[in-house]
């Protein structure tokens, strides 16, 4: 009882074709390691790879040019092995981010196109990484802004009042006036006419003050934060005592207003002062810059759009209140 | 050391003790029907027993029983002293059963059919078994008929590989369910010859089942009558002839009579 | 009652026979011959209608989940929906089904008409069990094919899906995003999952046709009817298996 040779074939061969596809199916399906042949990988570090899987898509400018075939830990960064498709090439200068995509929340990893000129990324190089826009982060990042925020006004206070005995800001304001009277008049003059452009919106600073949109959207960040604010009534009362001692004649201005001698020498320090407002008024200079041109401005309006948006989504009151104060003291 | 009581290989000289069979009470019940009642019946070693009787009577039952492929009801088969039952029985005796129908694999040829006993119980190498299969081949004249396949056979052919496939097992008893039905009376005559043969010739205790008058008369060294599931009658052929028992009678030499045709008053 | 105790007969012979099987499977590497052809006539002849029958399965799933998936533009997902649902579920059950259909009832109905026709008691007086040259061969050859079937079922029904998904104007799904999705939301495992299943279909219906093949009585006729019960006792086995060995793999 023999069988016949080609029977024997066809199940061999037929076993080992079976033998053959669930090895074919498990290479397939295994990690995703059907680019393990073709192609080269390219190493990306991360502080954190998140919720980056193994066969995750690498997209180059939104389009798939590999996947993701490792994920590992290495001292103290993450690092993604990614297998990119043979042909693709990736500038050094490109950046690498991890993205998450639609509705089920899976991550891909993105990378932009880099500049045209930048030489290829070779075999086994690693890969620029950016920190991605992770609320997160932003969060935390937007806190420790206002903290610095705070030192700065804290400082500013500090040098308004004056510390350790020096004088403070106003006592040298004070000091100032009293030594120019003179030329106060011709000062105003220029001043008028520099607050007339303000106030018919010519120049970044007019325009800042009387476009009523961005008006609004200051306000609307002021409102927010009006509680803040009252750290600003500090100054104010800082303030009102120097006012208190100029009127007793004490200090310099007091002295400037009932002083003849200091009349004098206010006069040299205005005539001064009208140089320089002269100056402002034919847009010289920075300040004359941001009170003559429009370019300013809107740079100006986008940043403010932006710090907009960024204080719609905020929860921390720390950010706020610095911007309070800013805003406060400011107008 | 030829001797009368000993069973002689077809293919070698070695010799084996013949076997007998006995019979003691046996019944067979099919849930109601009553196939066999309490049967008593020894075969000596080395005779041809011829087992007649009408169509279902249980012949064929009673075979199956000394094989054992039925349990009886009550009652027992001895084959060689051993309890036909036992499934060793089979592996000691050697018995080889030629069913009614020929019973022959017909997904294998003639060949592979003779062949399968002695590769499958691994009793001979290959070259053994090819010259043990066509020396059985050549006893029943088959030679050329070795790679054909039972399909492929006439009923008379079909007989002879199913007696040269049990002669293969070189048996010590052998069975025969029929052999001679459904054949011309010339091929019936040449199988009764060929029973005879190889009972001669190799001394093998044979039992034939049969209502072949002529074989029944004329080969056996006694026949049993066995009828509504009772042995009727245990005697050799001459006996037999001379009995006077009308049923015997009648059954050995029935008469054709239109005029009062049996069919009409059968028991139902 | 009477057909309680019935089933409870056939489950008992079906134990036995397999019990008995087992005890030959030394003689198995002995039977070569024999169970090269029977993988022969259970693997390489049924491949063809495995292989008809797994491109449409995978056809039609792929177009129903197209024409349901478009409409919330989730149509890129049916690569894996007809990934996963040939290789855990319909793979194995269909295969099992036709290797029913095709080999189960080709063995009852060889099996009884070798018992209708007394071969079966010739092997027994020629001391030669049916478990062992009939039925062990059988049971072994179905183990190894069965893995085969079904990975071929397999992978024909993606190929199907893959083209119907390109082809048909409403989906025209690319063969890429088809296979991409595929391999990301399938695991290696999930096709052994459906192998293994398989594997227990296989056995167990090769096992109730031989059975029921080998517990004819009767005469030709019977033969038939032997037939249609295996058939339908595999097909009700294939289901009732496919839950609960579902259950033990999920
Ligand atoms: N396995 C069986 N189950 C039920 N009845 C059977 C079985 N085998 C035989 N019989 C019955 O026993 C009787 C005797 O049958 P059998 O021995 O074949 O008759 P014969 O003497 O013609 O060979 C018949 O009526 C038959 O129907
Ligand atoms: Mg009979």
């Amino acid at each position: 009882m023999q069988n016949n040779p080609q029977q024997t074939a066809r199940v061999g061969l037929f076993f080992l074709l079976g033998v053959a596809l669930i090895w074919v199916a498990f290479e397939t399906l295994s990690d995703g390691k059907v680019f393990k042949d073709k192609g080269y990988t390219i190493i990306a570090g991360f502080d954190n790879v998140r919720e980056l899987k193994l066969g995750d898509e690498v997209r180059m400018a939104g389009v798939k040019v590999g996947s993701v075939e490792e994920t590992r830990l290495t001292g103290r960064r993450a690092e993604a092995v990614l297998r990119i498709a043979p042909g693709v090439i990736i500038p050094n200068d490109a950046n690498a981010t991890i993205l998450s995509a639609g509705l089920l929340g899976t991550n891909y990893i993105g990378v932009d196109l880099g500049t045209p000129g930048a030489p290829p990324l070779l075999a086994g190089a690693e890969i620029k990484t950016k920190i991605t826009a992770d609320i997160n982060t932003i969060m935390a990042q937007l806190g420790d802004l206002g903290t610095k925020l705070d030192n700065a006004l804290g400082s500013i206070g500090d040098a308004m009042k004056g510390k350790d005995g020096k004088p403070g800001l106003f006592q040298r304001l004070d000091t100032l006036l009293a030594d120019n009277g003179g030329n106060i008049t011709e000062t105003m003059k220029n001043l008028k006419e520099v607050s007339g452009k303000l106030n018919s919106g010519e120049g970044t600073l007019g325009k800042l003050i009387n476009d009523p949109k961005l008006h609004d959207e200051l306000l609307a960040a002021v409102t927010d934060i009006k509680s803040a604010a009252n750290n600003a009534k500090g100054f104010m009362t800082d303030a009102q005592a120097i006012v208190d001692q100029v009127k007793s004649g004490q200090g310099t201005l007091g002295t400037l207003i009932y002083n003849d001698e200091a009349g004098q020498n206010i006069k040299v320090v205005t005539k001064n002062l009208r140089d320089i407002s002269d100056k402002l008024a034919k847009g010289e200079g920075t300040l004359g810059k941001l009170i003559n041109d429009d370019v300013l401005y809107r740079d100006a309006q986008g940043t403010l759009k932006k710090v907009d948006r960024m204080v719609e989504g905020l929860a921390d009151q720390g950010p706020i209140s610095a911007v309070g104060v800013v805003a406060n003291s400011l107008f | 050391m030829t001797s009368d009581s000993s069973t002689r290989s077809p293919f070698s000289e070695a010799q084996t003790p013949a076997v007998s069979v006995n019979i003691e009470g046996l019944s067979k019940n099919f849930g109601d029907l009553v196939v066999l009642r309490d049967i008593t019946l020894k075969v000596e070693s080395g005779e041809i027993f011829v087992l007649m009787g009408p169509s279902g009577s249980g012949k064929s039952v009673l075979l199956k029983h000394i094989v054992g492929l039925e349990q009886p009801t009550a009652g027992r088969v001895l084959v060689d002293n051993r309890d036909a039952t036992d499934p060793a029985t089979r592996e000691q005796v050697r018995m080889a059963l030629v069913f009614q129908a020929g019973a022959l694999f017909n997904s294998l040829s003639v060949y592979d059919n003779l062949a399968l006993y002695p590769r499958e119980n691994r009793l001979a190498s290959e070259d053994g078994i090819q010259e043990k299969v066509m020396r059985a081949l050549q006893i029943l004249s088959l030679e050329g008929k070795a790679q054909k396949f039972p399909s492929e056979l006439s009923g008379g052919m079909k007989k002879r590989v199913a007696i040269a496939r049990a002669l293969v097992m070189e048996p010590q008893l052998m069975m025969y369910d029929e052999p001679t039905s459904e054949l011309d009376p010339i091929m019936s005559a040449t199988i009764s010859e060929i029973i005879a043969t190889l009972k001669d010739e190799y001394h093998v205790t044979t039992i034939v089942v049969s209502h072949d008058r002529d074989l029944a008369l004329n080969i056996a060294d006694r026949v049993g009558i066995l009828m509504g599931g009772k042995l009727a009658a245990i005697a050799p052929p001459a006996e037999l002839r001379a009995s006077t028992d009308p049923r015997i009678q009648d059954f050995l030499n029935p008469r054709i009579d239109l005029k009062n045709p049996r069919f009409k008053h059968l028991e139902t | 009652m009477k057909q309680l105790t019935n089933i409870c007969a056939g489950i008992g012979s079906a134990v036995l026979l397999l019990g008995k099987s087992i005890g030959h499977a030394p003689t198995l590497l002995r039977q070569w011959p024999r169970f090269i052809e029977q993988c022969y006539l259970i693997g390489y002849t049924t491949l063809p209608i495995v292989a008809i029958l797994s491109f449409f399965i995978g056809s039609v799933l792929a177009l129903q989940a197209g024409y349901s998936m478009q409409s919330f533009g989730a149509k890129e997902f049916i690569g894996s929906l007809v990934g996963l649902s040939m290789a855990r579920e319909l793979g194995p059950v269909m295969v099992a089904i036709l290797v029913a259909g095709r080999v189960g009832s080709a063995i009852t109905a060889e099996l009884a008409s070798m018992k209708v026709y007394q071969e079966i008691d010739a092997l027994e007086t020629m001391n030669i069990p049916p478990s062992r040259i009939l039925v062990l061969p059988r049971l072994a050859a179905v183990l190894v094919m069965m893995p085969v079937l079904t990975i071929i079922g397999d992978l024909v029904g993606w190929l199907g899906g893959a083209i119907v998904s390109k082809y048909t104007p409403f989906i025209a799904l690319e063969p890429e995003k088809y296979f991409e999705t595929l391999r990301r939301f399938m695991k290696f495992k999930d096709v052994l999952n459906g192998l293994e299943k398989a594997e227990v279909f296989g056995f167990f219906v090769v096992l109730v046709c031989c059975s029921i093949g080998l517990e004819t009585r009767g005469g030709p006729r019977e033969i038939g009817a032997s037939v249609t019960r295996a058939v339908v006792v595999s097909l009700i086995l294939i289901l009732v298996l496919d839950y609960f060995v579902t259950k033990i793999l999920i």
